[in-house]
C-alpha cells in the first residue's frame, strides 16, 4: 500500500492504493477474496447486468464481496444504451447503498469499445441524478473533455480493448491525455496484462490502474495480484522520484576520469 | 447424489428411504438438467488438482457401475468413454494454447500423456462434421452419461432393491430425523443431500446459474463432447441419441431461476452455429435453467458428525464427482456403524 502522504483521490475521499481490480472470471469467490487482499486494492467493481438485480438473486455473493471491506464500485458491464445504463445504475444505487458507478457503454461487441456518444450522454444524464461518475472511455481527449463538461471528475480511459492484455496500445494519446489534463484523476482501465504494463502506466503519471483478467486469469490470482500491487506502487514511487530523460550516448554510473575510453574497453575484452 | 447413494448402500444392510421435494419422475436438481459431462481435464482448467482426481477416480467407478446397472436393467445409460475435444477458430487458436498452459501448470508438465494436440487431417479423423477447424485438443480420459436415462433407471433399480421412496417431500433434515409434512421421522442416519435446499446448514452455499439448450438435426453428427472455445463465450456440445445435442452452459452469480434469456439463447446459439454451420437449421427443442450449488471455494463440501452426513456444494461437477464422493459417503457411514469417531 502506499504511503498515506500520497492518497488517490477520488470525488474528495481518499484512498492509499492505486490499484482498482475486478471481481469477475475467478476460479472461485474465496480466491478472488484472497486475490483482492493480496492486491491491496481498497476499491473494487462488480457488474450487476446479467444477475437479474430487480429480484436480488446475485445477494449471496455481494454480500460475500461487501465482507472484503472494499469500496463498492458497481459498473454498468454489458449495457449498450444509455436508458439501459441509467436503470441499472439506480438499481446499483439501491442495492449498494453508494452513488459511485463506473460507467460503460458498449459500442462494439467484437472490441468491446466505449460508444462516445451514448457514454457522454449517460454521463450526463447520471450527474444530474447526483451518481459520481466513473466513465470507461477510449483514450481520445475530446471525448475525455466532454467527459468533463458532463460533470465527470475521474477518468478512466482503456490501455486496450478489455481483456486483451495488449498493454498500453496508444502511448501517444495516453501521453496526450496526461498532459492535457493534468489536474484530472486519470485510470488506466483495461487492457493491462502484465504488471510491466501497470507499472508502465504509472510512470506515465497516472494516477491509478484498473483491472480484472489478468489477475482472475493468472494460474496463480493471488500470486499476480501481489505482483500487480508492487508494480503499481513501483511505478507510483519511480513516477514521483522522476525518471531520467533517454539519451542517445553512453553514460558510465562510474566515472572513471583516468582511462581513455577505448582502454575501458580492451580490458573489458581482456577480462 | 440421493438416487446413486441409495442404490449403493446394499439392501440386505441398510433400510433406506428417499425423499424428493418434487417428483422422482421429474427431479428439481441439478442432476436432472446438468449435460451429464466427466471431463476432469477439461474441469481441471478451472479447477484444481484434487476436483481433477476425484474426477478422475469417478470414471472408473462409472465404467463399472454402469456396467452393473445396465446388466442389471438390461438398458443402456448411454454412458461413453470416448475422450473430449477441444476446437478453437483460428482467430482464437490463443485460447488452445492458454488451454494448455494452463494444464500444464497443474499437471507438472505431464499433459502430453492426457492430451493430443490435432491438426486438421487428425481432427476429422475423430470428428468428420468439424471439417473447417485447423487444429485442436484430443483429451483422452473422458466421458458423458445420458442423465436423462441414468436417472430413472437408478429409480427402477432402488425401487427393485426396495428403497422406501417419498416424493412431493421437502424435509429438513437434522441428526437422526427427517422433518417434513409427514411429521418427524427417526432414523439411525440421516445423509442430507439437498443441494440449495440445505443452504441454512452449508455456510456460503450459493447457487449459480446455469442455462442449457438441447436441439435436434440430423444434419450435424458427433460423436464425443466438443467443446468450443473463445475470449468470450464458452460452449459445451454433448450429442445425444435421436440427433439430439445437449449445449450449454452458461454461468451466472445468480439464484435466478426463472426461464433462460434472449442473450443466453443468442449466446449460446452464435456459439453452436459456429461450430458447424448446419446447426443453424437444428431445432430448438428444450431449454433448461438451474441454479448449481456451490461453497464460496468451488469445493465439495462433505460434512459428518453423530447420525448426519452432509454433501452438497458438487458445483459445475455433479457427474464429475458424484461417484468419488459417494464412496467417500459409504465410508463416513461405515465409520458410523462401526462406532468410529467421525
Amino acid at each position: 500500500m502506499l504511503a498515506v502522504s500520497d492518497p488517490l483521490k477520488l470525488y474528495g475521499r481518499a484512498f492509499g492504493s492505486r490499484l482498482l481490480v475486478g471481481t469477475a472470471l475467478y476460479p472461485s469467490p474465496a480466491v478472488m477474496r484472497e486475490a483482492v487482499r493480496e492486491s491491496g486494492a481498497e476499491i473494487i467493481t462488480l457488474s450487476l447486468r446479467r444477475q437479474n438485480p430487480q429480484q436480488r438473486q446475485g445477494r449471496m455473493l455481494w454480500d460475500y464481496i461487501r465482507e472484503s471491506g472494499c469500496w463498492l464500485l458497481p459498473n454498468t458491464a454489458g449495457c449498450k444504451t444509455p436508458r439501459e445504463v441509467i436503470t441499472l445504475a439506480e438499481m446499483s444505487r439501491e442495492i449498494f447503498q453508494t452513488d459511485w458507478i463506473k460507467l460503460e457503454v458498449i459500442g462494439d461487441d467484437y472490441n468491446l469499445q466505449p460508444d462516445p456518444y451514448g457514454l457522454i450522454e449517460a454521463a450526463r444524464e447520471l450527474v444530474i441524478r447526483g451518481f459520481k461518475v466513473l466513465p470507461y472511455c477510449t483514450d481520445d481527449l475530446v471525448v475525455c473533455r466532454k467527459l468533463l463538461d458532463a460533470g465527470c471528475e475521474v477518468l478512466m480511459p482503456w490501455g486496450a480493448p478489455i481483456g486483451t492484455g495488449q498493454g498500453l496500445l496508444n502511448k501517444y494519446n495516453l501521453r496526450t491525455l496526461r498532459e492535457r489534463l493534468p489536474d484530472t484523476p486519470l485510470i488506466i482501465d483495461a487492457g493491462v496484462g502484465a504488471p510491466s504494463q501497470a507499472a508502465e502506466a504509472m510512470e506515465m503519471g497516472y494516477d491509478a490502474v484498473l483491472l480484472n483478467t489478468a489477475i482472475a486469469k493468472a494460474q496463480d490470482p493471488v500470486q499476480m495480484a501481489r505482483a500487480f500491487r508492487l508494480a503499481v506502487q513501483a511505478g507510483r514511487e519511480a513516477y514521483r522520484a522522476g525518471l531520467m530523460v533517454k539519451r542517445q550516448t553512453a553514460s558510465p554510473s562510474t566515472p572513471t576520469l583516468d582511462m581513455p575510453f577505448w582502454q575501458q574497453v580492451d580490458k573489458t575484452q581482456q577480462d | 447424489m440421493g438416487r446413486l447413494l441409495a442404490w449403493r448402500l446394499p439392501p440386505q444392510q441398510f433400510d433406506v428411504t428417499l425423499y424428493e421435494a418434487r417428483e422422482f419422475s421429474l427431479p428439481r436438481g441439478a442432476c436432472w438438467t446438468a449435460a451429464g459431462m466427466i471431463a476432469p481435464l477439461s474441469e481441471l482448467v478451472h479447477s484444481c488438482r484434487e476436483i481433477y482426481e476425484l474426477g478422475v477416480r469417478s470414471l472408473t467407478l462409472w465404467r463399472d457401475w454402469v456396467n452393473t446397472i445396465e446388466t442389471r436393467t438390461g438398458q443402456s445409460v448411454c454412458f461413453r468413454n470416448a475422450g473430449s475435444l477441444l476446437v478453437a477458430h483460428r482467430q482464437d487458436k490463443s485460447e488452445l494454447l492458454q488451454f494448455q498452459r494452463e494444464l500444464q501448470g497443474k499437471l507438472n508438465g505431464e499433459v502430453s500423456a492426457y492430451v493430443q494436440e490435432l491438426d486438421a487431417e487428425q481432427l476429422r479423423q475423430l470428428e468428420p462434421t468439424l471439417e473447417h477447424f485447423e487444429q485442436g485438443l484430443y483429451l483422452r480420459n473422458e466421458g458423458d452419461i445420458d442423465n436423462r436415462r441414468l436417472l430413472p433407471l437408478l429409480l427402477c433399480e432402488i425401487s427393485r432393491q426396495g428403497v422406501h421412496l417419498i416424493e412431493q417431500s421437502p424435509v429438513e433434515c437434522e441428526p437422526f430425523a427427517i422433518n417434513s409434512d409427514r411429521g418427524r421421522e427417526e432414523f439411525d442416519c440421516v445423509i442430507d443431500c439437498r443441494g440449495l435446499g440445505a443452504g441454512e446448514r452449508v455456510k456460503g452455499l450459493r447457487g449459480v446459474r446455469g442455462e442449457v439448450m438441447v436441439v435436434e438435426t440430423s444434419e450435424v453428427a458427433l460423436h464425443r463432447p466438443v467443446r468450443l472455445l473463445h475470449p468470450r463465450y464458452q460452449l459445451y456440445a454433448v450429442p445425444r441419441e435421436e440427433g439430439r445435442t445437449v449445449i450449454g452452459a452458461t454461468e451466472i452469480e445468480s439464484e435466478d431461476m426463472s426461464p433462460i434469456s434472449v442473450r443466453s439463447t443468442m449466446e449460446l446459439s452464435s456459439a453452436l452455429y459456429s461450430l458447424h454451420p448446419a446447426f443453424a437449421e437444428a431445432r430448438i427443442v428444450e431449454t433448461r435453467v438451474n441454479c448449481r450449488p456451490a461453497t464460496m471455494d468451488n469445493m465439495p463440501y462433505l460434512h459428518s458428525e453423530s447420525g448426519l452426513v452432509c454433501v452438497n456444494g458438487l458445483y459445475r461437477h455433479g457427474y464429475l464427482l458424484a461417484p468419488a464422493l459417494v464412496e467417500q459417503v459409504e465410508r463416513r457411514i461405515e465409520q458410523q456403524i462401526n462406532g468410529e469417531k467421525v
